[in-house]
This record gives structure tokens, sequence and C-alpha cells, in this order.
């Protein structure tokens, strides 16, 4: 009985891991400055409020639990951490289709579902909810927050599905049929994706930093999911080209 | 080349999956449910024993992937 989920999902955890560590060490040089930045800059903001009304403008970052060089570290346990669990639904993914066509090159196939995960936990969330600085975020409104970022992920995904699903189902259409049913999917998800209620949270944030910290943050994670295709493709081209029974050695290289 | 016309190329036995396929893959589905929610979603439910602790320590990796943060 030789189940191809096992092997995959180790593939899954180690890019997971991989991707996660090459996000988390790139965001920790290129975007842990624009974050300490703009903690600075709330707190100059926070104090000249609190000197203003002495009233309890509440400064979000006031006590603090962990220093930021603690935090800078959880950034990178952060990625990694997350790397792996999205790894693993990516596995997942891959699983439902390489059981229908398994014969396929990994290669491609892992770099196109990669771009896909990207396109639909990542970006177009982030066309909708962009990612803030540390400086934003109302702890009032969290809670909502958190409810419409989770439905911009699930119109994401869906609208994905949604879309790949138009293309599959056109496949005998002439071309251009297809590419406009395709697009005016994607359209329609956009729509879709910009009836949700906007972000009740003011960005009291200099342009600049807030532009770098949002081109950053797409940065990090187009980065976390080319590393994850591109690891994902390669362990699948190295588990075909051996006989059909090999499992491959997968929680050893994940750890190192 | 469509996933239509490779399809039939799979034999029958790899296209069900077994009773222990799911169990693994439903397991494996819901630690890393867990570990995001623990990473991007938590206030507090999960470890807080004075505060979320698990907030603050994933605090700048939320905010770089975008997750709401307070």
């Amino acid at each position: 009985m030789s189940t191809p989920l096992i092997p995959l999902l180790g593939r899954g955890v180690v890019a997971g891991a991989a991707a996660g560590l090459a996000a988390g060490l790139f965001s920790l040089f290129a975007a842990e400055p624009l974050m300490d930045r703009a903690i600075r800059e709330e707190e100059a903001r926070a104090a000249k409020e609190h000197a203003h009304e002495h009233a309890a403008a509440t400064a979000q970052h006031h006590e603090e639990l962990f220093s930021r060089s603690t935090q800078h570290f959880g950034l990178v346990v952060t990625a990694v951490v997350a790397g792996i669990a999205l790894g693993v639904f990516f596995a997942l993914a891959y699983a439902l289709i390489h059981r229908r066509t398994p014969l396929a090159n990994p290669w491609p196939r892992a770099l196109v579902l990669a771009a896909a995960a990207f396109l639909a936990v990542a970006l177009l969330p982030a066309l909708r909810y962009p990612a803030n600085p540390p400086g934003v975020g109302d702890s009032a409104t969290v809670t909502d927050r958190q409810e419409m970022w989770l439905g911009a992920v699930a119109i994401g995904v869906l609208g994905l599905l949604l879309a790949w699903q138009v293309a599959v189902k056109l496949a005998e259409r002439p071309v251009p049929v297809r590419h406009t049913a395709v697009a005016v999917t994607v359209v329609a998800v956009l729509a879709v994706l910009f009836l949700l209620p906007d972000n009740p949270d003011a960005v009291p944030v200099e342009a600049t930093l807030l532009w770098d910290f949002r081109v950053l943050s797409i940065g990090t994670q187009a980065l976390l999911w080319a590393v994850f295709g591109a690891v994902f493709g390669a362990l699948g081209l190295r588990a075909a080209s051996r006989p059909a029974t090999a499992a491959e050695p997968r929680r050893e290289t994940a750890t190192a | 080349m469509s996933l239509h016309t490779a399809s039939h190329t799979a034999s029958a036995a790899d296209a069900t999956l077994s009773t222990r396929d799911w169990a693994i893959a439903a397991a494996a589905a819901i630690v890393s449910l867990i570990a995001l929610y623990a990473v991007f979603l938590d206030q507090g439910t999960l470890v807080s024993a004075t505060g979320s602790y698990l907030h603050e320590f994933a605090h700048d990796g939320r905010h770089l992937f975008g997750a709401p943060c307070h």
C-alpha cells in the first residue's frame, strides 16, 4: 500500500520550513528596520498625545511583554511555523491533483501551484487589506478585522479555484472564449473582494514608510512561495528519479 | 496537456484515497490550522497567563504577513 500522501506531506514540511526560514531571514534584514522605525514613531506620537491630554490615550505598545530583539527572533519563528503549516495545506492540495495525474512533471506543477497559492492567500487578500506596520491597529476593532481578513483569504482561495474550474470546464472551447471567461471570473472575484467592508482603522503613518512596508510584505510572501515551489518541485524531481518504492528521508533535512 | 486528458492515464487505484490517508490528511490539516491560528490570530486564548504572549512573540510576523494586529 504505497500511499503518496506521507512523502508529499514530508515535502510540504521541508519546503515550508525552508521557505519560511528564507522569508524570515529576508524580512529580518529588510523589514525589521522599517518596523523598528514605525514603533519609534508610534511611541513619539503616543508621547505627544499623552502630553496634550494626559488621559488614557492607549498607546498600544505600552506594556511590552518582549523586547524588540525577542520580537525580531519571533518574526523568523513565525515565518517558519507559518511556512510549515502552509506547506502542509499545499501538500494536501497537491495530493488531490497528484492522485489523478501522478506522472506529471513535479517541477512545473509545484511552481504553478505555489504561484496560485501566492495569489490566493497573499496577493488577493493584500489588495483588499494591505499590511500595516506596527503602530496601526486598534485593539477595539481587531476581531472585526480578523473576520474581514479571513473573509478576504477565503475569497482569494475560492476565487482562484473558481477561475481554475472555469478554465478546465471550457477546455474544449476556443482559446479566446476560455481566456475571456477566466478574466471575467477574476474581475468578479475582485468585485466580491472589494464588497468587504473597509479597514476601519486610521493609518497615521508616513506615506513612504507605509509604501515600503507594504512592498516588503508582498515581497516577503512572494519570496516564501517562490522558495517553497522550488524546494517542493526539486524534492518531487528527486523522488521521481528514484525507484517507485523509495521513501525519501524527510525530517532529517527539515531540521538542518 | 490538460488535467482532463491526463487523468485517463491514472489507474483507478490511484484515484481513491484510503481511510488511512483521510485520517492522516485530517490530522495534518488540524495541526496546521492550530499552528496558523497561534501565529496569526491568537489574542491570548492559547497562552495568556498575564497577556497575549503568542501575539506579542509573533507580533512582527503578523504585521508583515498582513494579519490583523492590535
